[in-house]
């Protein structure tokens, strides 16, 4: 059989779907993010001349604030997330019976599925300003108004969707690690925590990074979450491009700071991969 | 001595992290779940004296929810539909190609996977504006096509991987032409790849906020984005109604995913488990 030719219209419906819907707009919001805005108007005009104005102004405090706190509570987030699932993928993975684990998978892949939308509100409604918590709070004297608090549930909003997906992410990565390599750390005199250290994690941390990695995209371009549990303190870049569009119809800024962000979710993942897949080839 | 003593510290520490955070994960849903049957009219502390139907008839008698869901099940099923087509005939060519570039071209396809879904609908809705499509379920279509898209050829990919070609050649030789081959052995042993790019393309789209929030217009919106702006607007207890129901749908999904593709292929079958 001579493969090819044959099958390349195949590959016309997908290439008029992605250049119609994806590759000439993301095109046409790289010139946009040149060209100059004046107040007032929505967006910009059709002859609009180019200048370096909107990314000029993504270099002053306040804005480079929105960014830097972002990353702050993404990094954050997707850390506490590797710390929670990797215990918790370790003892589903080593301790529970083949039943009980496909009950576990089961269940976070159902959390996993979950709406983002059930997710925050149920967040909202369960460690929100209005919650059942909220006697709780007050007595322990947190304000569930205040900006520490409100920047907690907006990283505990990332974290609901990052420990599943994490843990499953690692029960594949745990599953491949013999444990008899732990066994004969311990067999030759090494404590438990040592050859965990020694042993089991760094045969983990493909799957470690891997799940970093998802997590902390999965973050810096949360846009629900933030907008629900964050009440317009907290402003993740997400939530920002939207207020640029829906409240003052500045395009040409939104476009700006929508390339930077899909630049910085790119360049991660690239640096990443890259670091991956040096290091831990074999 | 001293490191069985630490051992058990962090066993205990480790017992501890996974006991709070199970409950973190779960408290929220129950709580969820339990106020969506709350009969009182306000938001009142745990538990509630009496339980009822009201926001689930509150929720069913509300024309702005009623018509976000008409539009997100309209959307879901005619973009998953596209979809799934585009996804099969695009992994098929790009599995039978042998071509330089082909990883190029896979990495083109998955693409919109990377972009933050607000950049995708802002950049969609710049575009469609010049081009003067305005309409707004016309926009969601596209929108909702662009971001199911790459999950159905990921999943065929990866199902047509799986399949041994010595099978199509054998159908091929015994006198079947091509498509005949495709129909009758390659795409049934796809099957089940095709089906779980459904069932995540299906949940993407009936979940996305951020690209359809760019694109509805005063009249159409999708169900989501109707229960964000009244989350936002006021704390009504009919959206927990809905997050049950929402659930439930999540639980549908995740019963089809079992019974056609099985759960362990989610995460793979490891080699040592205990």
């Amino acid at each position: 059989m001579k493969p090819g030719r044959g099958s390349l219209p195949l590959l016309l419906p997908a290439g008029a779907v992605f250049l119609g819907f994806f590759f000439l707009p993301m095109a046409g919001l790289f010139i946009e993010s040149f060209r100059l805005y004046v107040p007032g108007s929505i967006g910009s005009a059709a002859d609009a001349p180019f200048t370096l104005n909107n990314y000029a102004e993504l270099l002053t405090p306040s804005f480079a604030g929105f960014f830097l706190e972002t990353l702050r509570i993404s990094v954050l987030a997707s850390l506490a997330g590797l710390i929670f699932s990797f215990p918790l993928a370790y003892w589903i993975t080593r301790r529970f019976s083949a039943r009980w684990r496909m009950i576990a998978v089961g269940l976070f892949v159902t959390l996993m599925f979950l709406s983002v939308l059930v997710r925050t509100y149920a967040l909202e409604l369960t460690f929100g300003a209005v919650g059942p918590l909220r006697p709780l709070l007050l007595s322990l004297g947190i304000s569930p108004n205040g900006r520490t608090y409100i920047e907690i549930l907006v990283g505990a909003g990332l974290l609901h969707y990052i420990v599943p997906v994490a843990t499953l992410t690692l029960l594949g990565t745990i599953q491949n690690v013999d444990p008899r390599l732990f066994d004969a750390a311990q067999a030759l005199g090494a404590p438990g925590w040592k050859a965990h250290l020694n042993i089991t994690l760094p045969l983990c941390m493909r799957g470690l990074l891997a799940a970093f990695l998802f997590a902390f995209t999965f973050s810096i371009s949360a846009f629900v979450i933030p907008m629900i549990l964050g009440k317009g303190r907290v402003l993740f870049i997400s939530n920002l491009i939207y207020n640029r569009f829906s409240e003052i119809a500045d395009y040409p800024s939104g476009a700006a700071i929508s390339m930077v962000l899909f630049f910085v979710a790119l360049s991660i993942v690239y640096v990443t991969s890259q670091q991956v897949a040096k290091r831990w080839t074999s | 001595m001293n490191g069985r003593l630490l051992d058990n510290a962090l066993r205990l520490i480790g017992l501890t992290m996974i006991g709070t955070i199970i409950c973190f994960l779960l408290t929220p849903i129950v709580v969820t779940v339990i106020m969506a049957f709350d009969a009182r009219a306000y938001l009142g502390p745990l538990p509630p004296p009496a339980l009822s139907f009201r926001w689930f008839e509150q929720f069913f008698s509300d024309d702005y929810f009623l018509r976000g869901l008409k539009t997100s099940v309209l959307l879901a099923v005619l973009s998953v539909s596209i979809s799934v087509s585009v996804g099969v005939a695009t992994a098929v060519a790009v599995e039978r190609a042998d071509f330089a570039g082909k990883e190029m071209l896979i990495s083109l396809f998955l693409s919109p996977l990377l972009v933050p879904p607000v950049v995708t609908g802002f950049a969609l809705l710049l575009f469609l504006s010049h081009l003067g499509l305005i309409d707004g379920f016309a926009r969601l279509f596209c929108g909702h096509i662009i971001i199911t898209a790459p999950y159905t050829i990921r999943a065929t990919l990866a199902g047509l991987a799986g399949i041994d070609r010595s099978l199509t050649e054998a159908a091929l030789s015994l006198g079947a032409n091509e498509r005949r081959a495709f129909w009758d052995v390659t795409f049934p042993l796809a099957r089940t790849s095709i089906v779980s790019g459904a069932i995540f393309a299906f949940a993407v789209s009936m979940d996305d906020v951020a690209v359809s929030i760019m694109l509805t217009d005063a009249n159409t919106y999708t169900l989501p984005v109707a229960l964000i702006s009244s989350m936002r607007a006021n704390f009504d207890l009919s959206i927990a109604a809905a997050s049950v129901m929402l659930m439930l749908v999540t639980l549908g999904l995740i019963l089809i995913l079992e019974k056609f593709v099985g759960l362990n292929r989610v995460i793979g079958e490891g080699v040592f488990r205990s």
